[in-house]
């Protein structure tokens, strides 16, 4: 009989050989080997280590694909830490204050020396938590600190408000549009400074909608007026 | 693949990636990334692809977290993603690479030892292996798939998923012959199984 050529060989490595090859195997010495380093090639395969992927992955390219296509979000930080119902322009005035004064302004707003009025809220010079950051983990906790003060600087910002203009945040909408106003200038600052930034050019693009939406809603009260 | 124990903090994490949470999608991202690269990389045989592949395997999954219900491992599920996207992808690449020609044979790494040294023929010889039978040699050999499960997977029968098999094998072991024989020819060390 002539030798099993290697397709039935590699047949036989997981399947019951017909009588008359297991006859052949069982008397040629070739075939027998032929077919014993199959199964050590199979068991081999079965074997080999996952593939380790590159250090850093490509997560920045995915990131990017997944935001261009609608699949992903920012981490949704109001409704994380349950200020869902605070009014967007109020997030985006402690939002400015944070980018313009860095982590110092949270700090500043929270601290025993908080100013007492908005016109007392001066713009510290930047604390450049970031820019000192050396590590993943110091700029991780960079991150985590600014985020801390930005809750704080929101609800500081509140209860500013709250006292200045007597009624609740947001309802006034005169009080709205000073503050609009204020943000307007400050944001429009930082985009003088970092023109190509995306988010604060969106940031700035927020501002003067809301600034000019509650330039019509003064305006209509005006006429009731 | 092995698995990985699901619990209510998966889970959870899973429903927020659906959502589009980022940070959630990164933690899967984080947790899942090298077993999703390991499997579309040795269908790929190159690393380049294997990015393009494991990028494409992760877009489909989030596409389609919204609809998983959790009857399968999460690591299940995303493995099957991930090799239909890569066989999906292959497929295209190499539909391309027969109209633009062959393509230059890579310089392999110099092995460090015996294990590495037989990884790599393995390796090297799955990459040169034609596109029809690797993915089945793959599936069956490496993933560990059933026959069943690969004529679902390609949509071809259990049988022809066979007979590649049979055919990928006696490919591969004819490589490795020859690949010891180089070897032997240019003095390095071989490897005979």
């Amino acid at each position: 009989m002539e030798h099993l050529n290697t397709e039935i060989l590699a047949r036989l490595v997981d399947q019951t050989p017909q009588p008359e090859e297991a006859a052949h195997i069982a008397e040629c010495e070739a075939c027998s080997a032929e077919l014993e380093a199959i199964r050590s090639q199979t068991d081999a395969l079965r074997s080999l280590p996952e593939i380790r992927p590159p250090p850093q992955g490509d997560w920045h390219g995915l990131e990017a694909r997944l935001r261009s296509e609608g699949l992903m979000n920012d981490p949704g930080r109001f409704r994380r830490i349950g200020l869902a119902q605070t009014p967007g322009w109020m997030r985006a005035a402690a939002a400015a204050v944070l980018f313009l004064s860095g982590a110092g302004a949270g700090a500043l707003l929270t601290s025993p020396e908080a100013p007492e009025s908005l016109g007392d809220l001066a713009m510290p010079s930047s604390a450049a938590t970031f820019a000192t950051s050396t590590s993943v983990e110091a700029a991780a906790t960079a991150v985590r600190v600014a985020e801390q003060n930005y809750v704080a600087a929101i609800t500081r910002y509140q209860q500013l408000l709250i006292s200045e203009s007597g009624v609740e945040a947001g309802s006034d909408p005169m009080s709205r549009m000073a503050a609009l106003e204020y943000l307007a200038t400050v944001s429009q600052a930082a985009v003088r400074q970092a023109p190509g930034d995306p988010y604060l050019n969106g940031f700035l693009v927020s501002v003067l909608g809301e600034r000019e939406a509650t330039a019509q809603l003064v305006a209509s009260r005006s006429n009731w007026y | 693949m092995k698995e990985i124990s699901t619990g209510p903090s998966e889970s959870q994490l899973i429903r927020l990636a659906a959502d589009g949470d980022a940070r959630a999608i990164r933690q899967l991202y984080d947790r899942y990334s090298p077993r999703v690269y390991a499997v579309v990389r040795r269908i790929a045989g190159d690393d380049d692809l294997a990015q393009d592949y494991a990028q494409e395997a992760w877009i489909r999954a989030i596409r389609a977290l919204p609809t998983f219900r959790g009857d399968a491992r999460f690591s299940t599920w995303l493995h099957r993603i991930a090799v239909n996207a890569a066989l999906q992808a292959l497929r295209k690449s190499e539909t391309r690479k027969k109209r633009e020609g062959p393509v230059p044979e890579q310089v392999p790494v110099a092995p460090r030892g015996g294990d590495a040294l037989l990884q790599q023929r393995l390796e090297r010889a799955l990459d040169e292996l034609p596109y029809g039978m690797r993915r089945v040699l793959i599936l069956h050999d490496v993933e560990g798939y059933t026959h069943e499960e690969i004529g679902d997977t390609l949509g071809v029968t259990s049988g022809t998923s066979k007979s590649q098999l049979f055919k990928a094998r006696a490919k591969m072991r004819d490589m490795l012959t020859a690949l010891d024989g180089a070897a032997q020819e240019s003095g390095a060390e071989a490897w005979s199984i």
